[in-house]
């Protein structure tokens, strides 16, 4: 069984079901039907209505380090509580890692040596290799849609997309989105600077795909659901097609509480509430998938004799290497340029790789690793007028006010995500006192951001700022040095090959017991500088068709 | 000009508020200074900001409720002590004097937002002014129109896409869907 039907749920749940095994997927939040949604800032964007079920009601607490009192979390850390999950209402900005990702701590001593690993950190490399989850990416752009430009296709470098990506088999399924004034603006600008521009790979179609339209460039697409399916959720792509095996049964608005053992230590199942009243899920095989923070949770919370300290933690690793990716974006005034940036998706977007990865001399910077950076549409209203400002514009009263009439929709704005490391001392854990309205405790997170993120973090905002004034900002401005995007959030059932040091296997099942697996990013070693949601639904494919193949030496016996 | 009708509407005493009489004055000379009604066009009076809000109390946002009592509270003890007179009786320079001070005030820094109440005003004055209409505020997309924003498309063509192409004006008909689900209000 799987627990949340999300992104990564609902992968696992096709490749299962098309193998011909019995699913049962409990999901804690409802069925919608995303026809219905709407377009709209207030209720999507600033009031997050789809986290009610559950994600509002059980917000973790943050503590900077273990000498301090945790209080709410200052970063939202809330996703989607629906089939289909976050996927529902997620930019789909889907590139793939890099071949560097995967091998990160290796690559950077031996051409930085070892003290460029920050003191206190836990970079850990991948146990696969990017050729290894090649055919899982390419199974995923397939089967979701993603429209993009291939970079590097078996080896052959192309013109047109992003010539640092690793080989891949085949093309994309799709041709990017449509290239628009602001993503051209950006993309000369980078090709002046002997950058190297690609048109954002998108989990949108750009035109219709396995029976969905194409994207109309409405505009409400990042923390909105796509009324028309053409967004790439899994709950329009995927899930129906596992639904139509036959195999697959889903229990919307049921929450689980405790993953329950038998005599032996291996799992038998879940307890879940529904509709008021405590139920039992038997199962072979149970599969965690409620994202990064529920799923050291679950596990935390699920004690018995076998395992005192939580379900499969008896090397203390679960809620470890917590990571999020650290955002630095900046704004650009382009003045008396309409630059039409309301309209369309997040995902319309150039993108470069040129400061991600080893892809530059890290010699004298203070930091390993880099980020993605990428120029977006999808400028709504309430974020424009609400967003960071000039330090010489008010932030209220008239003059603020004509600043905005006369400027508003001269705006434009990019950011990077950057590859923020694991350290000892930033985890999860759960809350002594807060609980949620079931009495299961709430995640505890310990977290502060280190100056190796901070240096990183600048040097990026030093290339966000070149880019725009070189596409014709006559200023730059940023509100903060950079956001902490706790909605990003990677490890605590991190993969690895040894117990001591890693919860999960290069296959994604728990070391300790056999039954039980991960799917979503907090299996991730790093965070890399990309946006994690293809690489977590990759991942998932391949934990999922490994089960198929590994089925019964899983099971418990009897 | 925008009809009088529409800061009329404003004004009067919707029944399902949770705000008192002078807690609506002072929420609603506080807005009125956040986004006041000048040369550059309607404010948040003629958008219908505090009526929004009024609403967002009444129903989302009512954990907001103790956080408005108490900061409306604050603001006239500050009007008091520093400029002789509650917030409501100030000439609007010193109205902007006082918000000013309070602006620099420290913030508690719990919760989702950054804290402090003017903080806390700030958002959803911004969400009044600058939200769907069908929730209560930017009557008339007076708030878009300040922007330069054209309002809600369901498509938006290559043309519209490019650099300084003239987008039209959308108007929202209340029939027009998809349509944001206010069950909740």
């Amino acid at each position: 069984m799987i627990v949340g039907l999300g992104g990564a749920g609902g992968i696992a749940a096709h490749v299962l079901t098309h193998a011909g095994i019995e699913v049962v997927a409990l999901e804690a939040g409802p069925n919608l039907d995303a026809t219905k949604a709407a377009f709209d800032e207030i209720g999507n964007d600033r009031r997050q209505r789809l986290s009610s079920p559950k994600a509002r009601l059980e917000i973790p607490t943050w503590r900077p380090s273990a000498s301090e009192a945790a209080k709410p979390s200052p970063w939202s850390t809330l996703g989607v509580n629906a089939v289909g999950g976050s996927t529902l209402h997620y930019a789909g900005l889907n590139p793939r890692f890099l071949p560097w990702n995967f091998e990160s701590r290796r690559r950077t001593i031996e051409r930085y040596g070892d003290g460029a690993v920050p003191a206190g950190s836990t970079l850990a490399d991948w146990p696969l290799t990017y050729a290894e989850l090649e055919p899982f990416y390419d199974a995923v752009e397939y089967a979701i849609g993603v429209a993009g430009s291939a970079g590097n296709v078996r080896g052959c470098v192309g013109p047109t997309g992003n010539p640092f990506e690793g080989p891949r088999e085949r093309n994309y399924p799709m041709r990017p989105l449509r290239r628009s004034g602001w993503t051209e603006l950006t993309a000369g600008a980078a090709r002046r600077l002997d950058w190297h521009p690609f048109p954002a790979p998108a989990a949108l179609n750009s035109e219709p795909f396995n029976g969905n339209p194409e994207c109309t460039y409405c505009g409400f697409c990042d923390s909105n659901c796509c009324h028309r399916n053409a967004k790439g959720a899994t709950s329009a792509t995927v899930i129906p097609r596992a639904l139509e095996t036959g195999l697959l049964t889903i229990e919307s608005s049921a929450r689980v509480v405790a993953i329950e053992v038998d005599g032996d230590g291996l799992a038998r199942g879940v307890t879940y509430v529904k509709s008021g009243e405590e139920r039992f899920q038997p199962a072979r095989i149970v599969l965690l998938a409620g994202f990064t923070y529920e799923n050291s949770r679950l596990l935390l919370a699920s004690r018995s004799t076998a395992w005192p300290d939580g379900l499969s933690n008896n090397h203390g690793q679960v809620g470890q290497h917590y990571m999020v990716h650290i955002i630095p974006r900046v704004l650009g005034l382009f003045p008396g340029r309409a630059l039409n940036i309301f309209s369309g998706p997040w995902s319309q977007a150039t993108c470069l790789d040129d400061w991600n990865a080893d892809n530059f001399d890290h010699t004298g910077l203070g930091f390993v690793g880099g980020g993605m950076l990428a120029a977006s549409h999808e400028m709504k209203p309430i974020g424009t007028a609400g967003g960071p400002l000039p330090a010489t514009v008010p932030r209220w009263g008239s003059e603020w006010k004509g600043w905005l009439k006369r400027n508003a929709q001269s705006i434009g704005s990019a950011s990077a995500q950057l590859d923020s490391l694991s350290y000892e001392t930033n985890r999860l854990d759960l809350d002594p006192v807060a609980t949620d309205a079931y009495g299961v405790p709430r995640v505890r997170i310990t977290y502060e951001t280190r100056d190796h993120e901070r240096r990183g973090a600048a040097f990026l905002r030093g290339k966000l700022e070149t880019w725009l004034l070189e596409a014709g900002a006559s200023e730059t401005w940023s509100g903060e040095d950079f956001i902490v995007e706790a909605r990003h959030a990677y490890g605590g059932t991190r993969m690895g090959d040894s117990p001591e040091t890693s919860v999960a296997d290069k296959q994604g099942f728990s070391h300790e017991i056999p039954n039980v697996g991960f799917l979503g990013a907090s299996l991730f070693p790093t965070t890399g500088g990309h946006n994690p949601t293809l690489t977590v639904q990759a991942l998932a494919w391949r934990t999922a068709q490994h089960l198929t193949e590994s089925w019964a030496t899983r099971m418990p016996s009897g | 000009m925008r009809s009088s009708d529409a800061s009329d509407t404003n004004r009067e005493t919707w029944s399902g508020s949770v705000l008192t009489a002078h807690q609506r004055a002072t929420l609603d000379a506080m807005l009125a200074r956040l986004v006041p009604t000048d040369e550059h066009g309607p404010g948040a009076r003629e958008a219908g900001v505090l009526r929004y809000i009024e609403r967002a109390l009444a129903s989302e946002y009512r954990e907001d409720r103790d956080r408005y009592a108490d900061g409306l509270r604050e603001v006239d003890e500050h009007a008091s002590k520093h400029f002789g007179l509650g917030f409501c009786d100030l000439a609007p320079e010193e109205q902007d004097a006082a918000l000013s001070m309070i602006e620099k005030l420290p913030r508690s820094g719990s919760g989702l937002d950054s804290g402090g109440f003017f903080e806390l005003v700030r958002g959803h004055a911004l969400e009044g002014m600058f939200g769907d209409p069908v929730w209560s505020g930017n009557i008339d997309q007076v708030g878009w129109d300040l922007l330069g924003y054209p309002g809600v498309r369901e498509e938006w063509t290559e043309r519209d896409q490019r650099l300084d192409a003239p987008v039209r004006r959308v108007v929202r008909r209340s029939e027009d869907g998809p349509q944001t689900d206010r069950r909740a209000d």
